[in-house]
């Protein structure tokens, strides 16, 4: 990743293709210098690979959707430097993997080819932020329920109902998860940003998020084009419960129709009040 | 627990939930166990071992279900179909909700 020492943990699967394409991965990538961890043997004796894994920073490779690596890898705790799933991987280059456990060299090719430009790409940093914007500490609002205390931003931040805001100043906007959010999940694990110049349609999935609890996407308040990726989130998604509307940013766009999509959500006083209803129904539905 | 609403829409209104593609799914049951909502039902006695059971309790625009599958087998309306539909309902409610 950064030419830091690096550790590759793939699933090995053997149900399918993916699963030994992503083996061959992890092979091609120890010949090039990365530690190798087996998923099997460190599944048996975690302490295996203790030095390994304290040494570098962690690539998983998952052959499909199923994730059976990276469960392995949230099992243990082990923080996350990558990710990446061969089905994915192919499917972007046209390719559906076989039934059989086998290798096809040309899957595999294009699949190497594939992980080359991976590379080449974490290369290329976010595109900075123009000075000036998103600056300075934020005021909030705060309400009690039961034991818990929820924050809200006094201005500046637009609410979906799915609890996920936008800072917005002039024709960009910063996005993010709520208070509520990172309550309710728990330690953050694993952000997965979006491409950068990826264009969003508003309500379309701005990046996704694992905690320790479970998985959800960051649902975008906004339409718009990524222009930059919070990279400290990505290397520490913990700062999104220490700061869920400040450090904890995930996303930057340049907002397409700000106006439009303003309509269909709240502002932060209509969120505060949102949210008091939404947690004392919960209250109410656990402890009746 | 009276009426749910999603974006001053009635939930019930709101076409959102996560449909089984049966010839794709292994019954793994990864997605009911994953979903903190039950939505998923499991039907231990019936060939269809796993269903959609409470489609009203899937959070709008949520696809979490979908990324988690192995198999590929869970697929979701199309998100702006979707925005369109709740935003022409909320037009013909009449412009003051929420």
């Amino acid at each position: 990743m950064k030419g830091e020492r690096k550790a590759v943990l793939p699933c090995n699967g053997l149900d399918k293709e993916a699963g030994a394409l992503a083996r061959e991965a992890a092979l091609k990538l120890a010949e090039e210098g990365a530690s190798l961890v087996c998923p099997v043997l460190f599944q048996r004796n975690p302490k295996r690979f203790e030095k390994e894994l304290d040494a570098g920073e962690l690539l998983v490779i998952d052959g499909c959707k199923t994730g059976c690596a990276s469960k392995l890898a949230k099992e243990h705790g082990l923080k996350l430097a990558g990710r990446l799933n061969v089905t994915e991987m192919l499917k972007e280059v046209g390719i559906k993997g076989g039934k059989k456990p086998v290798p096809d060299p040309e899957h595999l090719a294009r699949l190497l080819a594939a992980l080359e430009s991976v590379g080449e790409m974490e290369e290329e940093s976010a595109r900075e932020t123009p000075s000036g914007l998103f600056a300075g500490d934020v005021e909030m609002s705060e309400f009690m329920e039961g034991k818990f205390i929820f924050k809200v931003p006094r201005d500046g931040y637009f609410f979906n109902e799915n609890d996920c805001w936008a800072r917005v100043e002039g024709k960009r906007a910063r996005l993010g998860v709520s208070d509520y959010v990172q309550q309710s999940a728990s330690d953050m694990v694993f952000f997965e940003p979006p491409a950068l110049g990826a264009e969003l349609e508003q309500f379309d999935d701005a990046g996704s998020l694992e905690s320790t609890k479970t998985a959800l996407d960051i649902i975008s308040p906004v339409g718009g084009k990524v222009v930059a990726i919070n990279e400290e989130l990505v290397e520490a998604p913990e700062l999104i419960n220490e700061d869920p509307y400040g450090r904890g940013w995930a996303v930057e766009v340049e907002l397409a129709d700000f106006e439009s999509d303003r309509e269909l959500l709240m502002d932060c006083g209509a969120y505060l009040a949102y949210l008091k209803e939404k947690v004392k129904k919960e209250n109410e539905e656990r402890y009746g | 627990m009276g009426e749910t609403t999603f974006m001053g829409v009635p939930r019930e209104k709101i076409d959102w939930c996560p449909a089984i593609d049966y010839d794709k799914c292994d019954f793994c049951m990864e997605c009911d166990e994953f979903c903190p909502h039950r939505v998923f039902e499991r039907r231990d006695d019936e060939e269809r071992k796993l269903v959609v059971a409470h489609p009203q309790n899937c959070v709008v625009f949520c696809r979490a279900c979908a990324k988690t599958c192995g198999p590929d087998a869970l697929s979701f309306p199309d998100k702006k179909e979707t925005t369109a539909a709740i935003k022409r309902m909320r037009e013909e409610a009449g412009g003051d909700e929420g």
